[in-house]
């Protein structure tokens, strides 16, 4: 990953941040490298743009607003600490917040996991940059997408896209593995129609194939 | 007080305006101040159901754009002179009103009414949002179907998310012999993917079809089955401790999953 850009999953969502000192179209053009190689990660995904101690003007600003429209990506808000950057989010309908000023640098550190303790209904989507724990179910037509690994402490019947930023080490597993769909990596499986099996399962990549296994079969 | 209850579904076609007049005339059988509110705007139809729609002068958009006092625009029931109906606009559309007019206008019937019934549209629009953002509580319509289920669970979601939840579930028009066979979705089926209270069942049944077309709610006809369902749930609405009826004709298996999700209250 560039320097000049991090993404990072938080409690509040994603957040993009990006270089303030870093020329704009090298900026730009790492940000399109960046969610073109990650599309399965962040396509539908809605972010926060840190855009630092950068003056960016309004068009400057719908440059960027654009390039991340046309990768499926929404900006829910912008954060800086300059005021003509807090201006022209206002005039572009976003929630400007002001930001103290950085020392550190932008690099990304390891992503913290993520526990979340509910049921994921059909149509939510939980996204986050590290590993997910779910205690609860996840229901047909919810989805789960994670830059790490996935644990479901329930049943797992929606889709899971696991090591979604690329990692096909990730591991997917559920008290009941029984998804519509699994993806790890840019791997894609569908669920064999079977018998239900009503035990802990995990599933992983084996020689460019998702597998899955009962849980005794775990070891690392 | 009164209690603002939302009849929504996700998926169009499952009964909700059946499950609104029948539960609101249940009520309102049992002595409750009662008012049904069709918030389906442009597809009026809890009037048409309830036997009303040669009475309409006002509707509810008439109410909100202060063409009328909402007294002028309740209608009031054939039979039962505590149960009044507050229209919808047919002519209009879902963008005739917006969610803090709903509001508004729950908190009005609130103070006149012991239950205001509001009929949702069905969908994840405006109509929808508009329809829950005057309730205290929301009751989910579904029936035994994959795709009925699926949206309801999309809806239980939606629900939560605008603090509206947690909702109850009426699950209509239950084949007790499909079920038996395995052929479709039981009770306990759909409770363990929606993981939500059970309000009550309501049977597959023919009565309703000629009740609606007649204009009168099935809960009138004792010989109905789906009437008497709908009078169970009206009670257990009203907090009487009363178990979800069972479907009489039918032993094994329903029977047996009834007396399990019968004990659970909501």
């Amino acid at each position: 990953m560039s320097d000049l850009i991090s993404i990072k999953g938080g409690r509040d969502g994603l957040r993009l941040r990006l270089d303030a000192s870093a020329a704009w179209p090298d900026l730009l053009s790492w940000l399109d490298q960046h969610l073109s190689e990650r599309r399965g990660f962040f396509h539908g995904a809605s972010l926060v743009i840190d855009l630092g101690e950068r003056e960016v003007s309004p068009a400057q600003l719908d440059e960027i607003l654009t390039l991340m429209r046309q990768h499926g990506v929404q900006a829910t808000a912008v954060d800086s600490s300059e005021r003509v950057t807090r201006a022209a989010a206002r005039s572009a309908g976003l929630a400007a917040r002001p930001l103290p000023r950085y020392t550190g640098s932008v690099a990304a550190g390891e992503p913290e996991a993520l526990l979340v303790i509910r049921t994921l209904r059909s149509g939510q989507v939980l996204r986050h940059t590290g590993h997910i724990t779910l205690i609860g179910d996840v229901n047909p037509g919810a989805e789960i997408i994670a830059g790490g690994s996935v644990v479901v402490w329930g049943r797992l019947r929606g889709m899971v896209h696991a090591g979604a930023l690329g990692d096909s080490n990730a591991i997917i597993c559920a008290l009941e593995l029984t998804p519509t769909q699994l993806r790890i990596a840019d791997l894609i499986a569908r669920a064999p129609e079977r018998n239900e099996v009503r035990r802990p399962e995990f599933a992983r990549v084996v020689a460019g194939e998702i597998v899955v296994d009962g849980w005794e079969a775990f070891k690392r | 007080m009164g209690r603002v209850i939302t009849v929504t579904s996700g998926k169009g076609g499952v009964g909700k305006t059946t499950t609104t007049a029948n539960l609101g005339t249940a009520l309102a059988m049992r002595g409750a101040r009662v008012a049904v509110v069709d918030a389906d705007i442009g597809l009026r139809n809890l009037d048409v159901v309830m036997g009303l729609e040669n009475r309409i002068v006002y509707d509810l958009v008439d109410v909100v754009e202060g063409r009328a006092r909402l007294r002028q625009a309740l209608i009031k029931d054939k039979r039962l002179p505590e149960l009044c109906l507050l229209p919808a606009a047919q002519t209009r559309d879902k963008d005739a009103v917006n969610a803090q007019q709903m509001i508004d206008l729950t908190n009005q019937l609130r103070a006149e009414f012991d239950y205001v019934l509001i009929d949702s549209p069905a969908g994840i629009e405006a109509g929808f949002r508009n329809a829950i953002a005057g309730a205290d509580e929301v009751i989910i319509v579904t029936t035994p179907e994959v795709s009925a289920v699926r949206d309801a669970d999309r809806i239980v979601g939606l629900v939560e998310a605008a603090e509206k939840g947690p909702a109850s579930l009426v699950i209509n028009r239950i084949k007790p012999r499909l079920v038996s066979r395995g052929e479709m979705l039981s009770v306990e089926d759909v409770l363990e993917l929606l993981a939500i209270s059970l309000l009550g069942i309501v049977p597959e049944d023919e009565t309703i079809v000629i009740a609606t077309n007649r204009g009168e709610a099935a809960v009138y006809d004792p010989s109905s089955l789906a009437g008497r369902a709908y009078i169970n749930i009206a009670q257990r609405l009203a907090g009487e401790d009363v178990p979800v009826m069972a479907i009489p004709d039918q032993q094994g298996m329903l029977d047996r999953l009834l007396g399990l999700f019968g004990r659970r209250r909501t």
